[in-house]
């Protein structure tokens, strides 16, 4: 499958604990390529994609957290609207139902990173749609 | 020694004989705590003699002795030999108050050595296990009362002490180490340490686990025996007593047997200090028959549990106390209903995605008690629906359970405080507390 690993954080209200998180990246010297933080009025979800995820993981779950990696779909457009907007229009007309997307700049490109309901129906509909799937950054 | 019991006799003796020694021993302590300036003179009021005890139902003549009496005598009060006949002392950490005393002589610690030893080989272990102990070794009889035990059995005994998870993980690495005696929610911590360096608790050498110390429930168990691979035991002492050692599950695993030639037991109603009827549920009160420093009578544990009915298939005719409901103190009372942490344990135990970890808070919010229920998620999740349907089906389970709605809030690891001491469940905020 055309995926990448995603991290995802489970993050209580606790004064430092995302500078906590931040800290223990930098000092291994993990990059973070985009972050987003989600919560609800009870519960917090970071989600993270870095240099190494597999590293980052075991990393931040020594230093006792409770870390998920899963994966998610990482489409690459033009960085504009349209393109983006182009892209979401694919999906869902597909068929997709997206449960939650964020993006970021890479190398003068606009990275989505998308979280479908299903990952096999997003992967085809993707392709069919000749959208650029990225598995990973050397 | 191929035996199945460390000291058959005893251990199966026909319940007539069995009370027969104890009403012999029950005399010889009455003989003895006439030397005590606490004892003696309530005795005298109540004509308690040693040639005046026919059978064991005269212990209903004697007084009860309470923790409260033990702080008040701080810290020798109580004891009925001379100091120079006592050869150690421990001491409960009194955070309220003054601590509690217990004094021991030569011979008490050699007999608390003694039923220690016979509650390790109850569970099948023998001279040839590795026992490692992560009790802390001073004022807590778990370190010591452990130590000299496993000597006695002739086990291989790693004096490791408490704290320092990673220490422990190198020694039963290194040593092959096959037993372990641990606090329950150490059991799962002690765990976590493996599994955070990439060993699973399964593939050591560790098989059995003497738990003990903290209330715990039968779920909780069944969790440790499934995370370590190993079976685990129900161990129970209390330092007032001597220390652990006073009753263990046998290996059917199905209530603790007491070792009755040590001590005389009474299950009480708590209020009215009357027997509750049999099989019935009360509190656990104890006469020590087998010791000399510091003897107590009727002393009133405050934990609650039940006699189980029948005779245990392993052949030992000691009854089996049912595992503990809590302590009369540890006993609750929010919005009206009485209820003990342990219940609360037990439903949260029933679910896979929670770890062991958890505390109850209780404040008041205007006029009202309101609880919140911090549990311990086993792992992250992408998914917050999972993370809203985890809490409501909780919070339904819990109501049925309580009668009322507590908040119940998912926290992640180290959240909830920790202390190498026993696990704090309850948090009592509210005004009158
Ligand atoms: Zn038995």
């Amino acid at each position: 499958m055309k995926t990448i690993k995603q991290i995802s954080i489970f993050l209580e209200n606790q004064r430092g604990k995302l500078s906590d998180i931040l800290t223990a990246l930098k000092d291994q010297n993990i990059e973070i390529q985009a972050a987003s933080v989600a919560d609800t009025t009870e519960y917090g979800i970071l989600r993270l994609i870095t240099s190494d995820q597999v590293k980052a993981a075991r990393l931040l779950s020594a230093k006792g957290n409770l870390v998920n990696l899963n994966e998610v779909l990482a489409i690459q457009v033009e960085p504009d609207t349209a393109a983006f907007a182009d892209a979401v229009d694919a999906l869902t007309n597909g068929g997709v139902s997206i449960s939650y997307l964020y993006t970021f700049h890479k190398d003068g490109k606009l990275v989505l990173i998308i979280r479908p309901a299903s990952l096999e129906i997003a992967e085809r509909v993707a392709k069919e749609k000749g959208l650029t799937l990225i598995q990973g950054w050397e | 020694m191929n035996s199945k019991y460390w000291n058959e006799e005893i251990e199966t003796m026909p319940r007539k004989k069995l009370e027969k020694l104890q009403v012999e021993r029950l005399k010889k302590t009455v003989e003895i705590a006439m030397g005590s300036e606490f004892y003696a003179p309530r005795f005298k009021e109540l004509g308690i003699t040693p040639e005046s005890i026919k059978s064991v139902q005269d212990i209903k003549r004697f007084p009860f002795t309470t923790k409260n009496d033990l702080r008040a005598t701080y810290p020798f009060g109580i004891k009925s030999v001379p100091l120079d006949k006592v050869v150690r002392l421990h001491s409960s950490s009194g955070t309220t108050g003054n601590p509690t005393v217990i004094l021991h002589t030569q011979k008490d610690l050699n007999e608390w050595a003694d039923a220690m030893a016979r509650s390790m080989y109850c569970i099948g272990l023998r001279n040839t296990d590795i026992i490692q102990n992560t009790s802390g070794y001073g004022m807590f009889t778990g370190g010591l009362g452990i130590q000299y035990a496993a000597e006695r059995l002739g086990a291989l005994t790693v004096p490791a002490g408490a704290g320092n998870s990673k220490r422990h993980v190198k020694f039963i690495t290194d040593f092959g180490t096959t037993a372990l005696h641990c606090i329950p929610s150490y059991a799962t911590r002690l765990a976590a340490a493996f599994l955070e360096e990439g060993i699973d608790p399964r593939n050591t050498t560790v098989k059995t686990l003497i738990i003990g110390a903290e209330p715990h429930s039968e779920a909780q168990r069944k969790r440790i025996e499934e995370i370590w691979g190993a079976k685990a035991y129900n161990n129970f002492g209390m330092s007032e007593m001597c220390g652990p050692g006073v009753a263990i599950e046998c290996q059917e695993q199905n209530g603790m047997h007491i070792w009755e030639d040590n001590y005389i037991v009474e299950i009480l109603d708590p209020e009215t200090l009357e027997p509750v009827p049999e099989g019935e549920q009360g509190e656990l009160v104890l006469t020590t028959l087998n010791r000399e420093a510091m003897p107590l009578f009727r002393y009133r544990t405050r934990d609650l549990t039940r006699i189980l009915p029948g005779d245990c298939p392993c052949g030992r005719t000691h009854v089996r106390l049912a595992r503990f409901q809590g302590r009369s103190d540890d006993m609750l009372i929010v919005k009206g209903v009485n209820l003990y942490p342990i219940q609360i344990e037990k439903i949260l135990m029933q679910f896979p995605e929670l770890a062991s970890d958890y505390l109850i808070t209780i404040e008041t919010i205007g006029d009202n008690d309101e609880m919140t229920i911090e549990a311990e998620l086993a792992q992250a999740t992408d998914d917050f629906g999972m993370l809203q349907n985890l809490t409501k089906e909780i919070t339904r389970r819990l109501k049925d359970e309580l009668l009322f709605t507590p908040r119940v809030k998912l926290v992640g690891k180290g959240v909830i405080p920790q202390s190498d001491g026993k696990a704090k469940r309850v948090n009592d905020l509210r005004n009158n507390h």
